[in-house]
């Protein structure tokens, strides 16, 4: 449905990107930073989709490349005066050749047990950045040193500019997502996913393109882990390499809509909504009672929509425009 | 005539098992050969060991003069062999169309050129009223098509099919027969596992019979069904007098 729902609506999508454009215009510095955080979500969860939800690689260790990331350009700039800028693409590239090792160790496992092994990678990254003190901060961590306005350190006065480059860095994980989408590439994922020995016996070598899909996973999510540490100027092994990273990049696609282009996007904006929303509803006071209605609206989601948030905007839409059979057309993923 | 699958000394265990053990046959190009014998001979086994879905313990597998053992499924399919499988297998969140556009990308990347080449396979099968239907929604005899289809989107030489008949009517049967009759002038090698022996006497020319993992017999179908082995093994003495009295 995504499809369709993209190809008809071009003039939606002008009028979401100039809203999205126009928002910090009109937000409180504590909105803005809301609004950071779901388009930095939405595009961890975006990278985590296409291996997740198209080829149905279920990772629940995505926190590794974020950290990888975090720590690449942290230690780039730090120790050796290198720009973030430079350093998030250094750390796209380490977080690609972190993922061969670690794609040929847990692709020999499937379902449940590829999750688990990828968690434990994540775990053991921290651990080692954790452990080695000399090599980047230990456990203490470290804080990225304020240089006022400086643009090309990644540095901004106001929070507007980060909300720009957080709004870039999504646009460009849902551009390469469609473009995967409608080539070969996105068939061949969903094939991979839905019954890999099929796949392979129609002349699909299942495991090239499940790794080559988590290096670029890897890659994008690495961005983003970047990017965070040089918003909130601090890094230490738990932050960068956290687990509700790992979880955060899963849910919010499933969620939305495994393996669809805006489910990780919808996904983002009801879960950091609703979380932000309910810690100021209900945060002060009542311990915990704000993450007992999260966790329930994700029980409702999970039992109601198992295949995601995104299906009820496309039966909506369907609904509305009352499209006949043809309308499937050229809808390779239509679930 | 060109060998197009050659099967030497091809063995399986499987623990104490011995699945298939010093199989020995070949396949002429343009040939179609059935593969038979009862539930448990080592018909599937052969199949997954020639299309690298098992490994072979021992034997070799050549096809069109190379050697296959140790090759993946997806080199396999590229040198042009596609098969079925058993219980069919399709991509069942795709479309019927995708589903046949995924087999098509092997030789052609492009889009149009693989719709259209999806078109024209699924037409062939008679599924072309289906395209636009999610492939879970299909019948089971719809996806078992589909899976032909998307077989022959791979272009292959020489196309494997695991029981492709097994569950349809009388009239069905015949359908299919015509298809894989097609599909053989084509110039497509054929081999066939298959336990409706009337389509078998149909389609086939030499009839390979497994029992236990060995090959029990071979020949051209009148001899095959004389073979008092493979009447005791598979057929049953019921079926010896219903075959002369068939003309067949």
């Amino acid at each position: 449905m995504t499809r369709t729902l993209l190809g008809r609506s071009g003039p939606w999508l002008a009028a979401l990107a100039a809203a999205a454009l126009a928002l910090p215009f009109v937000s409180s510095p504590f909105a803005i930073d809301i609004f950071i955080r779901i388009l930095l979500f939405a595009f961890v969860g975006v990278a985590w989709n296409l291996m997740g939800g198209y080829a149905k690689q279920l990772s629940l260790g995505h926190a590794a490349y974020f950290g990888l990331g975090a720590y690449t350009s942290t230690i780039l700039m730090i120790d050796y005066d290198v720009s973030p800028w430079i350093g998030m693409l250094a750390g796209g590239g380490v977080a690609m050749l972190a993922s061969l090792p670690i794609g040929a160790l847990c692709f020999r496992l499937r379902g449940p047990y590829f999750a688990i092994a990828t968690i434990a990678t994540a775990q053991v990254l921290m651990l080692l950045f954790l452990k080695f003190r000399d090599f980047a901060w230990g456990a203490e961590g470290t804080t990225i040193p304020n240089l006022g306005s400086a643009p090309l350190m990644m540095q901004f006065e106001g929070k507007a500019p980060y909300y720009y480059i957080a709004l870039a860095l999504l646009a460009l994980g849902l551009v390469i997502t469609h473009r995967i989408e409608r080539s070969w590439v996105g068939y061949y994922l969903v094939a991979v996913g839905e019954d890999e020995d099929a796949a392979e016996a129609i002349g699909v070598d299942a495991l090239k393109i499940k790794r080559n899909i988590y290096m670029l996973s890897a890659f994008l999510t690495a961005l983003a882990g970047t990017f965070y540490v040089q918003y909130i100027y601090f890094i230490d092994p738990n932050t960068a390499f956290s687990f509700n990273v790992s979880v955060e990049a899963a849910l919010v696609s499933i969620v939305g809509g495994i393996g669809t282009l805006w489910g990780p996007v919808v996904g983002t904006i009801l879960l950091e909504a609703s979380s932000a929303l309910l810690q100021s509803w209900l945060g002060g006071g009542h311990g915990g009672v704000q993450l007992t209605v999260y966790s329930l609206i994700l029980i409702a989601v999970i039992l109601y929509r198992p295949t995601g948030l995104i299906g009820l905007f496309a039966d909506a839409y369907a609904r509305i425009v009352r499209t006949g059979p043809g309308a499937a057309k050229e809808v390779p993923l239509d679930g | 005539m060109v060998e197009a699958l050659v099967i030497r000394g091809l063995g399986k265990r499987f623990g104490g098992l011995r699945a298939v053990q010093d199989l020995n046959f070949s396949v002429d190009e343009r040939e179609t050969v059935a593969l038979i014998g009862p539930n448990g001979a080592g018909k599937t086994t052969s199949f997954h060991l020639i299309t690298g879905h098992l490994r072979p313990d021992a034997g070799s597998v050549t096809a069109f003069g190379r050697e296959l053992v140790g090759l993946r499924p997806h080199d396999i399919c590229a040198h042009g062999l596609a098969r079925t499988f058993q219980v069919a297998r399709p991509f069942g969140k795709m479309t019927v169309l995708a589903n046949v556009m995924t087999g098509a990308f092997l030789r052609d990347r492009r889009i149009e050129a693989a719709r259209d080449k999806a078109h024209a396979v699924i037409d062939f099968v008679g599924l072309g009223a289906k395209a636009q239907t999610p492939a879970r929604d299909l019948t089971t005899i719809d996806q078992r098509r589909l899976e032909l289809a998307r077989a022959l989107a791979t272009e292959p030489r020489l196309l494997l099919l695991d029981e492709v008949m097994a569950g349809l009517n009388p009239a069905e049967i015949d359908q299919a027969v015509a298809l894989v009759g097609k599909l053989s002038e084509r110039g497509l090698t054929i081999v066939i596992v298959e336990h409706v022996m009337r389509a078998i006497m149909a389609v086939a020319r030499h009839i390979v019979v497994l029992d236990h993992g060995q090959k029990i017999a071979e020949g051209s179908p009148p001899e095959v069904t004389a073979n008092p082995e493979v009447v005791r093994a598979y057929l049953g003495t019921g079926y010896a007098p219903a075959v002369r009295g068939a003309p067949c």
